[in-house]
């Protein structure tokens, strides 16, 4: 496919119906599953890369009763639930992909549900893979990039090295009955909250980078955040933190040196009333 | 109605025979689905309400529900089994849990998707058609959690100066406009929209209870851990789908495949989980070259 060459679409299609006019041989060839659009998995040929299958992975992990609403600090063991239960389902993730002879997933999507007495984690991807081969490395990487991120980051000299998480859960400690009574009629800052939530911030984003740190990259993109309190129990607040750990594999960063475009198609301009005040 | 009822509604006939088509594509999608050669000839559908069978005491789909009271699960089917570590404890406590395929769901499931689908494509014959675009496919549930009505949909298309398909049977895909185009020019001919069911019911056993119910029971320390029976679960859901869809690819590829997982629970670690894949069936019917990498713009306005 020439970039100066016009395809006959046309052609093209008369072409794709011819060859399904007559009943194709028997093939017992492992077909390739992907959920990638069409789009992407053009990207990912123009990078050198294909896709190989989709692949999941899933945990649960349990969290002991009565752990969200009494203490003081951070709920270790929920914290410790939320993080073995990605790692688990990472885990799972990665032995299907090499199972497949992938090199790595992309476009993982990731599903995080916390439970009264359980943590949920649910991850679906495709698997990758260069198109020329090439030995399956010991350790694919996770990478919640979408393919077209992919590319951009491989052009750049980088490459994903895995799927960095964090996460921390930690009680609010609750006011004594004569201080909630006092400032039942002020406006007031509740410390112990915006404390909590400084305090489970700080904990889920140093465990994202050691994890990080762990498969050795050099650094995170697409870090994506949740926080703020349990909707199960009122003085537990919760942090999670996650993104795709990257680390430059080439000799130095290489610039991708965007084009500036100008379209010139004017945006169609849409009545509002607003225009009219001048705004 | 027959799975693949060749007799049409009178209604539908008389519809068809009018001279003037009928599409669901939108506008930017009819034209590019007319610069690829293809000309709507009608918009088809197909229905199918299904109910699956009740499989409570007596059923015969109660087999391999009790490990120790029952038979084996059906040839072939998914089951583990999981048996309580402590003995004899109280007759509330579950001595036993199994996670089990529900090959009847999925046989059911299957039935009323390819009834549907195949009433979708007796339409689309009728009008003369080499393919079906932009197929929307519904499954809505009906009444109670036992009935559910599959609905399909699409724009039946002949190829200009193209030859019938093989069989006489329409190729379908959900794809249409620009991305049919593309899929097309990187040498990806549809062949069918594809797509599968299956379905694993847990019953859990005195373990995994306690771990979803965050209960100190007997032998549970107040650890938190994976609760292996549930995820064995979920992980045997996922690959009995993607198994049963790989089934109907005869080396084929699939594309755009959309998993969707959908769990009922019942009570602490029991539960009812359904995985459903669908995705388009295309062969290729050409080399391509790569595509020159893509040249990064950044817009100013």
């Amino acid at each position: 496919m020439s970039e100066d060459v016009a395809i006959d679409v046309k052609a093209e299609m008369l072409r794709g119906a011819q060859s399904l006019a007559t009943a194709p041989p028997p093939n017992t060839k492992r077909g390739v599953t992907s959920d990638l659009s069409i789009d992407e998995a053009l990207l990912l040929h123009s990078a050198g890369w294909e896709p190989v299958d989709l692949v999941c992975g899933v945990s649960v992990a349990s969290v002991p009763f009565g752990v969200w609403n009494w203490g003081q600090g951070e709920i270790g063991v929920a914290s410790a639930a939320h993080n073995a239960a990605v790692q688990g389902a990472a885990e799972r993730l990665k032995e299907e992909c090499a199972k497949v002879h992938g090199h790595g997933v992309v476009g993982v999507r990731i599903g995080v549900e916390v439970r009264n007495h359980h943590i949920d984690v649910d991850l679906v991807g495709t698997a990758v893979r260069p198109v020329d081969g090439g030995s399956t490395p010991a350790l694919p990487f996770v990478s919640d990039l979408s393919a077209r991120d992919f590319t951009l980051l491989k052009g750049a000299g980088w490459m994903p090295a895995g799927l960095a998480f964090g996460a921390s859960f930690v009680y609010a400690p609750r006011r004594s009955a004569g201080a909630a009574l006092q400032q039942k009629t002020q406006n007031i800052e509740l410390t112990n909250f915006t404390q909590a939530m400084y305090a489970a911030r700080e904990s889920a984003m140093e465990r994202m980078q050691r994890s990080a740190l762990e498969v050795g990259g050099h650094g995170v993109v697409g870090v994506k955040v949740t926080e703020g309190p349990m909707s199960f129990a009122r003085h537990a607040v919760g942090f999670t933190a996650w993104g795709t750990t990257v680390k430059l594999v080439a000799d130095v960063h290489r610039n991708i040196e965007p084009q500036v475009i100008l379209p010139l198609d004017d945006a169609v301009v849409m009545f509002a009333a607003q225009n009219l005040r001048g705004k | 109605m027959s799975q693949s009822s060749a007799e049409l509604p009178e209604a539908a006939v008389r519809r068809f025979s009018s001279g003037a088509f009928s599409s669901g594509l939108t506008v930017p999608d009819f034209a590019a689905c007319l610069q690829l050669g293809l000309e709507p000839v009608g918009l088809v559908q197909g229905f199918c309400v299904m109910q699956w069978g009740w499989y409570g005491a007596g059923s015969s789909f109660m087999r391999g529900s009790n490990p120790y009271t029952m038979g084996a699960q059906s040839d072939g089917a998914y089951s583990e089994s999981y048996r309580c570590p402590h003995g004899y404890v109280s007759a509330e406590h579950r001595m036993w849990g199994q996670n089990l395929e529900q090959p009847w769901v999925e046989a059911a499931w299957s039935a009323g998707y390819g009834a549907a689908y195949a009433r979708m494509l007796d339409e689309a014959t009728a009008l003369g058609a080499h393919g079906v675009i932009g197929v929307v496919d519904r499954v809505t549930p009906v009444a109670d959690s036992q009935t559910s009505e599959f609905h399909f949909l699409g724009t039946a298309v002949t190829v200009e100066d193209g030859p019938p398909p093989a069989a006489g049977v329409p190729w379908t895909t959900y794809l249409a406009g620009q991305r049919l185009t593309k899929s097309i020019e990187a040498g990806f001919m549809p062949v069918a929209v594809v797509a599968s069911m299956a379905s694993v019911r847990v019953w859990a056993y005195c373990i995994t209870e306690y771990q979803m119910e965050g209960g100190r029971g007997w032998g549970n320390t107040n650890q938190t851990g994976e609760v292996e029976q549930v995820i064995r679960a979920h992980m045997a859901v996922r690959q009995l789908a993607r198994k049963h869809v790989r089934q109907k690819l005869v080396g084929d590829a699939l594309h755009g495949v959309q998993i969707d997982v959908e769990k009922r629970e019942l009570a602490q670690g029991d539960e009812v989980i359904d995985c459903t894949i669908r995705g388009n069936r295309v062969r290729r019917f050409k080399d391509f070259d790569v595509v020159p990498s893509p040249r990064p713009t950044v817009r100013l306005s």
